[in-house]
């Protein structure tokens, strides 16, 4: 905290004075104390030495000794793990008496599962899953095969999942995740995890054999030691043993077989999933007869517990790693209850079941809406990450399709493009990598994922103009070249119009994501909608062209075989995909009026604050858009001048709720297939004949009834409104 | 910030807004002041280089209220360079319990803004739990708008948003109440939230 020049004033004083230890090339150890010795004589009470180097985050990393709150090197219980074992913290064997062994066996489970949950949740692994003391000495264990072989496959899929999370490394949100230093994740022989677990497993169910054998009173085959004294309750431990085995076998599984390449794994680790999710309904079932038979010891049985008997585990102590934790400081954490744990679990099978059952589109169009359609979930980092690596392997789609490929695909041009040399130019390249990392950004929580999305607009402008100028300088004038007879010339008409197309999806995603994410205000609605508006408007007009572009190669191609007058009398029809965007384009434009109307007519009262305007409110919801010229010419004033003039004289005569009712009927009829966009599109429909009626009542009551209370919700849509009109 | 706000909304005390006294960070001999007021009503642990790191720095953004000499509500704040702009920061605003509701906190953050603005910022931010409604609702009075969502901001893993309040550009300032009418306009003392207070991380 010192300055510069006092820092110098140390050398003077401790180098010379003292022996220093000497500690690699370029540093030394010194003893500070004389120097503070005198810096304390030079300050007052109260002083402050101020260093431009101390900062916010300097004087927040700042600690005070000694404080319990902040110092992680104050001494909890134990010194160190060695000394806790001395004291007994974690014996081996838990209990001399079988039964208690058994019971404590399986709390220690249960706890390492609720710590594990905690884990994926978001604290370190050095506060949760390796408080545990019997996994921080992997060869303590090794006389009791339960316990070492839990153990063991704990230890491996922590290094399984960090693995995962780590290659798909992205964003901020996984360094704590993956903070595993001095924690023992390799334990010797943890890679054969599964066939000491397979063992286990082996040995508990033919005692389970056994004792159903013997209260049936048949003979007993073979001679199996029980697994515990108690022969009442033999079978029930037996089975909730099981059933916890075979949970992390299956689970182990899953995350090997999902992390084969191209998704070939994909279908067994389905099959690994259901067992899971089977094994742990067990395991929620076998809580019963574990509190009964546990009772007595804890009468406390609350639901908050980590463990299903309700009982504390033994061998765990948080404190012990607090000095392992370093970013953190020493607080403890609340581990999730055991019950909440099972939960987490279900739900990140339920997530990762998803994954493997899809088919892996080859059309990023089909990508985008999966992507969409999964994070609507709202998975945790641990699917996430799955997900992400099942996307990209090899800076390839799937690790089988190259972007370059995808790009064709998705901005329509024949297969036959794919091969092209255009795709080694540099800009070309670059739209490839901006395409990857959208496509992971897309796989990050919403929050992050909004962030960047935001920031990424720009980059997809910049790669439009550059692959513009080059456009120009190589082809010149686009309309002295027949495109038929030049194939580059067309690679890059279909791409530009593509990258357009893709740069407003973006916008309309990062827009969208602000509702998800609660950013907007309902003071803030009107010029949102409005703004999802005209980014939607220019979603549509782009994806009209690209298809109709589409169309005109096919066709062109089906003229040299067939009549072209026939061709010339079909009626034109909108794309599905066009009326698809339509339909909530005419509903924003609908919403963004009324609440003009609402406000233009006085039945919303806004309050003006005292510092700024709705003006400074705009262009900081909409700057990232702005900076991209995301769309091109649009600005405050343009937001005033379109709803400046909103009545609801005017609004009752076009109903832009109609027309969005009425699309999206037509466009219903087109998407059979896609229970998804099927739904999407009954949604927007309920929720523009809802905002319909309330239209009318306001236009028929409004004006007599001033007491007359509009206010919008989001009971049909997560981000279209409805508004509810109410007599106050 | 904790959320133990809405347990003991019992014990309101009785004044008048014009009995609380605001005044301006005066010296050494407020700092336990801020410091035990914010300790006892914000969960993160803050070492005291934290608070003097904030009040020697910027001494004319701190502000501290009291009720017949005792210190009910401090806020505590930072301005500089952030990229390219010069932006005010909210540390802490702290409004204890039996006080809250009336507008004690509106009066201490609008002063630290109207400094901040005086010293030409731009703009001011900070983060809120998303939880902590009646921050939410004070910010948002104020002008502030939700910029970002920050995912598991606080060690208790709940999130945070980044709030920020962007000052007009100066040709737009004639525009503006504060600005016009300054006499009136920071006297409201009506409907304020239950919780009021937000912290840095």
């Amino acid at each position: 905290m010192a300055d510069n020049g006092a820092q110098e004033a140390a050398v003077d004083i401790s180098v010379s004075a003292r022996a220093s230890i000497p500690f690699g090339d370029n540093s030394v150890w010194a003893d500070v104390s004389p120097l503070l010795e005198s810096a304390c004589k030079d300050l007052r009470d109260g002083d402050l030495i101020h260093g431009d180097n101390f900062n916010l985050f300097a004087a927040m990393s700042a600690l005070e000794i000694m404080d319990p709150k902040m110092d992680s090197g104050i001494v909890c219980k134990y010194y160190s793990v060695d000394e806790a074992i001395e004291n007994g913290a974690a014996p081996v064997p838990i209990s001399f008496d079988k039964t208690v062994d058994v019971q404590r066996t399986i709390d220690i489970m249960d706890h390492l599962l609720a710590c594990e949950a905690t884990w994926h949740k978001g604290h370190s692994l050095a506060q949760t899953v390796f408080s545990c003391i019997y996994l921080l000495r992997p060869d303590r264990t090794s006389s009791h095969a339960l316990l070492h072989s839990y153990c063991r496959v704990i230890r491996a899929t922590c290094k399984a999942v960090i693995s995962v999370v780590s290659d798909a490394r992205t964003h901020e949100e996984e360094d704590l995740f993956t903070m595993a230093y001095g924690l023992p994740l390799d334990g010797d022989g943890d890679e054969k995890c599964l066939s000491l677990l397979n063992a286990v497993e082996e040995t508990t169910s033919r005692q389970l054999r056994a004792c159903k054998a013997q209260s049936s009173r048949r003979r007993v085959l073979e001679d199996i030691e029980p697994l515990q004294t108690n022969l009442d309750l033999e079978e029930g431990y037996c089975k909730a043993l099981l059933c916890r085995l075979r949970f992390r076998k299956h689970f182990y599984h899953v995350l090997t077989s999902m992390r084969r390449p191209q998704g070939r794994g994909l279908e067994l680790a389905r099959k690994h999933i259901s067992s899971c999710i089977l094994e742990l309904e067990c395991i929620l079932k076998s809580s019963e007869f574990l509190r009964s038979s546990a009772c007595g010891s804890c009468e406390d049985v609350l639901d908050d517990s980590t463990t299903g008997s309700g009982c504390q585990p033994v061998g765990f102590d948080a404190s012990l790693n607090s000095r392992l934790s370093a970013p953190t400081p020493p607080r403890a954490i609340k581990i999730l209850s055991w019950k909440k744990a099972i939960e987490y679990f279900v739900k990140l099978l339920h997530d990762l079941d998803i994954l493997c059952s899809y088919s892996l589109d080859p059309l990023l169009e089909g990508v985008l809406q999966f992507l969409v359609q999964f994070q609507k979930s709202q998975p945790d980092l641990v699917a996430r990450s799955h997900l992400q690596l099942l996307l990209l392997q090899d800076g390839k789609l799937y690790g089988r399709d190259s972007i370059f490929a995808v790009i064709t695909r998705a901005a329509a041009l024949p297969e036959v493009t794919k091969n092209h040399n255009i795709q080694k130019n540099e800009y070309i390249v670059q739209l490839g990598q901006l395409v990857i990392n959208m496509l992971k950004i897309l796989c990050t929580n919403a929050a992050w994922q909004r962030r960047k999305l935001g920031k990424m607009l720009q980059d997809w402008r910049v790669i439009y103009v550059q692959l513009e100028l080059v456009f120009r300088k190589d082809f010149g004038e686009v309309s002295s070249i027949p495109d038929d007879e030049n194939i580059c010339v067309k690679i890059f008409q279909h791409i530009l119009l593509w990258v357009e197309e893709q740069t407003y999806w973006i916008a309309s995603r990062f827009l969208i994501l602000g509702f998800e994410l609660e950013l907007y205000s309902p003071s803030e609605y009107c010029m949102v909608y409005w703004y999802i508006y005209v980014v939607l408007i220019k979603l549509a007009e782009k994806t009209h062209l690209k298809m109709a572009t589409r169309n005109d190669t096919s066709k062109r191609k089906a003229k040299k075989k067939r009549d072209s007058l026939k061709d010339m009398g079909r009626e034109y029809r909108i794309p599905p995909a066009v009326l698809f965007v339509q339909c909530q384009m005419f509903l924003v434009e609908g919403l963004t009026m009324l609440l003009a109307a609402l406000a233009n007519e006085h039945m919303i009262v806004q309050s003006p604050s005292p510092f700024n305007t709705e003006q400074e409110r705009f262009i900081q919801h909409f700057e990232l858009l702005q900076k991209a010229c995301v769309p091109d010419h649009i600005s405050y004033p343009s937001f005033k001048e379109s709803t400046a003039y909103a009545r609801f004289s005017t609004l009752v005569m076009y109903n832009y709720f109609k027309d969005a009712q009425r699309i999206a009927k037509e466009a219903k009829s087109s998407f059979a297939n896609d229970p998804e966009k099927l739904a999407e599109l009954r949604k927007i429909e309920q929720v523009a004949e809802h905002n319909s009626i309330a239209l009318n009542v306001i236009c028929r009551v409004g004006a007599l009834d001033r007491t007359l209370k509009v206010s919008f919700e989001f009971g049909h849509h997560p981000y279209f409104a409805t508004a509810v009109v109410k007599r106050s | 910030m904790d959320t133990k706000n809405e347990e003991e909304e019992t014990r309101k005390v009785e004044f008048e807004p014009v009995e609380i006294e605001y005044v301006s960070y005066g010296g050494e001999h407020h700092l336990p002041l801020i410091m035990s007021l914010v300790d006892q009503e914000l969960s993160e642990p803050y070492s005291i280089f934290t608070y003097r790191y904030f009040v020697y720095l910027w001494p004319q953004l701190s502000f501290l209220a009291f009720h017949q000499g005792k210190c009910v509500g401090t806020v505590v704040c930072k301005m500089g360079q952030h990229r390219n702009t010069f932006r005010g920061y909210i540390a802490m605003l702290v409004v204890i319990k039996p006080y809250r509701s009336r507008g004690i906190a509106t009066e201490l953050v609008t002063r630290s803004i109207k400094v901040m603005m005086e010293s030409g910022c731009e703009e001011v931010t900070l983060e809120a739990e998303v939880t902590n409604k009646g921050a939410l609702a004070l910010y948002g009075r104020l002008g502030f708008i939700r910029a970002k969502r920050l995912f598991h901001y606080y060690l208790n893993g709940v999130d945070a948003f980044r709030l920020k309040l962007l000052f007009p550009s100066p040709e737009l300032f004639s525009s503006l109440p504060m600005i016009t009418n300054n006499e009136d306009s920071h006297r409201h003392t009506d409907h304020m939230p239950p919780e009021e207070c937000c912290e840095l991380h």
